[in-house]
């Protein structure tokens, strides 16, 4: 009777829950098990937002799907895109560009003279949001020579314009007939480009799809669509990786995949795991206008108190390598002859006690009474760095000082870069085609952490003038020489502990083809990518 | 009853002042500067120059009650500005995220009151059965497994093991029964053990016994004992109703669900304030409305409520 009794309440309860479950169909991943696959799904944290090309609120990866620039950066260096060729002026100042004469919107629209200085005038209209970008502060003017030439003229001779017009933003094409009031600031009526990529379909926070461009100008892409899935729980990405949903994931310091996932992933072989070349520079900021680190001793000890090799192999296994400067020699112009300071304690602890901190029976130093203790400040969103500061936090024992770990929202952990109250934070430069230009152009601006740490040295104003010099340097050997001095002065400063250099990673599916790397991070290039069984 | 009524829904116009009160206060008390944030959001460096420029276009340079008043004059229209993020409305963002949600929550009701209804009524008849214990057994567990924990399970075994569901996503109604499912399944634990216990306390009431020597059948007394069990969970349902639409912020990042929760969690993260305000306003007015609701079924159910209130 009660084996009976069980059997019922099985059977009822299976049949709520197969009541509830009725009428659910398998939905099948994203093309036809037998057939080649033409769309692949990518999946991202993030929507695609607003992909107005002249503002900031969208994915620069999708960005660069739909718009193009006159010239693009590649590891060889700046080549022509939307214009064919160009000539610069013997003062520097005047930039000639010949626009290719194929090029149309994806409208039907002509890409001209017209629709270039229209654009070019859109950004300058909008000077405030692109202020951080020193080219936007350096153009006068553009002016039309005939239907495809236009002249791009400088306030100054201001040398990295070619690599700045190459950026994913904002000095991208978008139709004329996308404008408001002949304006992109307050928004566009269409995202409608000159690039390989359509943007056919946007479900905000679900998905975007882009087609093929079929009347594309140059060699068009090889898939017929990608789809973009918004997908922001990490754990959720891995297991629509494993179930076949998705294709691809792509991204660099941990914000698409984490370490531990691809190790994981890369440790299982049952998907393609590659990474870019260095591209970015892991570092710790050391705060010179503060008490304890603002002596030049202290700054040059804690150079050797940190185990570099523990960090790059220990806690990013081994995905990222070992940094000895703070930007990395393959970035032009940083190839300069700086001494290499590795982990060494004996030389740290002589260091510290030169500049009066002596060791205590607690083992933590003391001068005039006062331990020796600093604080790094991490975003709390990122265990990559937390697992760094306790490291660190080891190794800092050893020779002595106390770290203290301060985990922060993002926004404060940002409020504290910007008022400078911090000992220690991270830092991460912008990488290549940024470095080193543009990042080093922001060492200037107070509300980055860079300047705040930086502030303290003794030799900050010349630091500055200089940087704003060596924009404007049309010399290239002048300019190397300038960039030495910069540097040697920074590493010298030791305002920066260069930790590790980052590279962007990829993980997808092994029938995916053509999978590889632009120049920026921030860069995906689909067009290349097709499926084989 | 009337005046019940009328009594009660004035005394919520000072609650529902008294929350956006404090949820502006709370979020003015931030350290970090809206206008500052506005700008880094969008990548502008904040420079004195800017951030000085987007306070006055936020109009954060009036004093706080200034700031306070006009802001409540516009939510009362239901103009809560414009999203720092992407400068569209706030209310349009809301009211497109909101569908999403309802029908998050109305399949996850649907599940709570089919399965703990039927799990309850059964614990209730068999008890101390061992299908009542395994049953009990699976309560305990699901009440207390996190929800981000359950989904990934589910997620895992379902969709990826067995290939029933798709793992995330909105699209069609198979991918609802996943969230869904996560979102009740602590709720199911909940009603079941309220039906269980409530059946069996009744089970013992002298009512049972007499329909029992009038002769009725067994399930019709069951019937009787199910309709005196429910009252607590009525009101119980009452509150899960909005506790649900809210609770599925975890769930929805999940289950990449385009739902409010989701939109709500962004806005956390980008500080994106308009948002953050709006959606404490709307789960507020959800939650006292749900109350009220819930009190004026209860009242006219019991006289005495309506006397001693």
């Amino acid at each position: 009777m009660k084996c009976n009794k069980i059997v019922v309440m099985i059977l009822v309860l299976a049949l709520s829950f197969s009541m509830v479950g009725c009428n659910t169909a398998t939905t099948q991943a994203s093309g036809d098990i037998g057939e080649e696959k033409t769309q692949l799904v990518y999946a991202s944290t993030k929507d695609i937002r607003d992909i107005n090309p002249h503002t900031y609120s969208g994915e620069m990866a999708a960005q660069n799907m739909v718009f193009e620039s006159l010239v693009i950066n590649t590891d060889e260096g700046v080549k022509p895109w939307l214009a064919e060729n160009w000539e610069i002026s013997e003062d520097g100042k005047t930039y000639t560009f010949k626009l290719r004469e194929d090029v149309k919107f994806t409208d039907g629209e002509v890409f001209n003279a017209a629709a270039a200085k229209m654009n070019i005038d859109a950004v300058m209209n909008n000077f405030e949001r692109h202020a951080w970008l020193e080219l936007v502060n350096q153009i006068d003017h553009v002016d039309i020579i005939d239907d495809f030439t236009i002249d791009l003229v400088l306030k100054n001779a201001y040398y990295p314009t070619l690599s700045e017009l190459a950026l994913t933003r904002p000095f991208r094409f978008i139709s004329p007939n996308s404008f408001i009031d002949g304006n992109t600031k307050e928004g566009v009526n269409g995202y409608i480009g000159t690039g390989p990529w359509v943007l056919s379909e946007h479900k905000e926070n679900q998905y975007a799809i882009f087609t093929a461009n079929e009347s594309y100008w140059g060699e068009k892409a090889k898939l017929n669509a990608v789809k973009w899935q918004v997908m922001p729980d990490h754990q959720t990405i891995l297991l629509a990786l494993e179930k076949g949903e998705i294709d691809l994931l792509f991204g660099a310091d941990g914000d698409m995949v984490d370490l531990d996932s691809f190790k994981a992933l890369e440790d299982r072989g049952k998907y393609v795991t590659v990474m870019s070349e260095p591209i970015a520079s892991r570092a710790i900021l050391l705060n010179s206008n503060k008490e304890i680190t603002g002596d030049i001793k202290v700054r040059e000890a804690l150079q050797y108190a940190i185990d570099k090799e523990g960090i790059a192999e220990g806690i990013l296994n081994g995905s990222e390598s070992v940094a000895d400067t703070v930007l990395s020699p393959t970035v032009a112009y940083c190839n300069v002859d700086l001494e290499k300071r590795s982990y060494d304690i004996d030389k740290a602890s002589k260091l510290l006690d030169a500049a009066g901190w002596t060791l205590g029976n607690d083992g933590y130093r003391y001068k005039d009474g006062a331990k020796m203790e600093i604080t790094i400040y991490y975003n709390s969103d990122n265990s990559q760095e937390r697992m760094i500061s306790e490291y660190m936090q080891d190794n800092l024992k050893n020779a002595g000082v106390n770290l203290k770990i301060v985990g922060e929202e993002k926004q404060a952990f940002l409020d504290r870069q910007k008022t400078g109250d911090f000992d220690l934070q991270y830092s991460l430069s912008w990488g290549i085609p940024y470095d080193p230009q543009s990042y080093v152009s922001s060492w200037r601006i107070p509300a980055h952490g860079d300047y705040q740490a930086q502030v303290g040295l003794e030799k900050k104003a010349w630091l500055d003038e200089m940087i704003g010099n060596v924009m404007i340097e049309t010399d290239e050997n002048t300019r190397q020489e300038m960039y030495n001095e910069i540097l040697t002065y920074i590493h010298d400063a030791s305002v920066y502990i260069p930790l590790t250099y980052s590279r962007t990673k990829a993980v997808y599916e092994p029938s995916l083809r053509g999978v590889g790397f632009n120049t920026s991070q921030y860069e995906i290039p689909f067009e290349n990518m097709y499926f084989q069984q | 009853m009337r005046n019940y009524i009328i009594r009660r829904i004035l005394f919520i116009i000072p609650i529902l002042i008294g929350i956006t009160f404090i949820s502006f206060l709370l979020i003015n008390l931030n350290t970090s500067d809206p206008a500052e944030v506005a700008l880094r959001v969008n990548e502008i460096t904040p420079t004195d120059e800017a951030v000085a420029a987007m306070r006055e276009e936020l109009g954060l340079d009036k004093p706080f009650f200034e700031r306070y008043i006009i802001w409540l004059g516009n939510s009362l229209r239901f103009d809560f500005g414009n999203s720092y993020i992407n400068n569209k409305s706030v209310s349009d963002e809301m009211l497109s995220a909101l569908p999403a949600t309802l029908y998050l929550a109305a399949i996850a009701l649907i599940m709570i009151l089919g399965i703990s209804i039927v799990a309850g009524i059964l614990c209730a008849i068999f008890e101390d059965s061992i299908g009542d214990k395994i049953i009990r057994g699976i309560i305990f567990v699901g009440t207390a497994m996190p929800n981000f924990w359950v989904g990934l399970l589910l997620m895992w075994l379902f969709a990826v093991k067995l290939d029933l569901f798709p793992t995330s996503g909105m699209s069609g109604f198979s991918s609802v029964i996943l969230p869904a499912a996560t979102l009740s399944l602590s709720y199911i634990s909940i009603y079941t053990r309220l039906i269980r216990n409530n059946m069996i306390q009744n089970k013992n009431e002298n009512y049972v016994l007499y329909t029992r020597i009038r002769g009725l059948k067994n399930w019709a007394v069951t019937k009787h004992i199910f309709r005196n069990s429910i009252q607590s969970s009525i009101t119980a349902l009452g509150m899960s109703i909005p506790k649900l639409i809210a609770g599925t912020v975890i769930v929805e990042n999940i289950f990449a669900w385009p739902g409010i929760g989701r939109l709500c969690v962004s806005a956390i993260f980008n500080r994106d304030y308009p948002i953050i305000q709006a959606y404490i306003v709307m789960m507020a007015l959800l939650f006292v409305v749900c109350n009220l609701i819930v009190d004026i079924i209860s009242a006219s159910l019991d006289p005495r409520i309506r006397r001693t209130t």
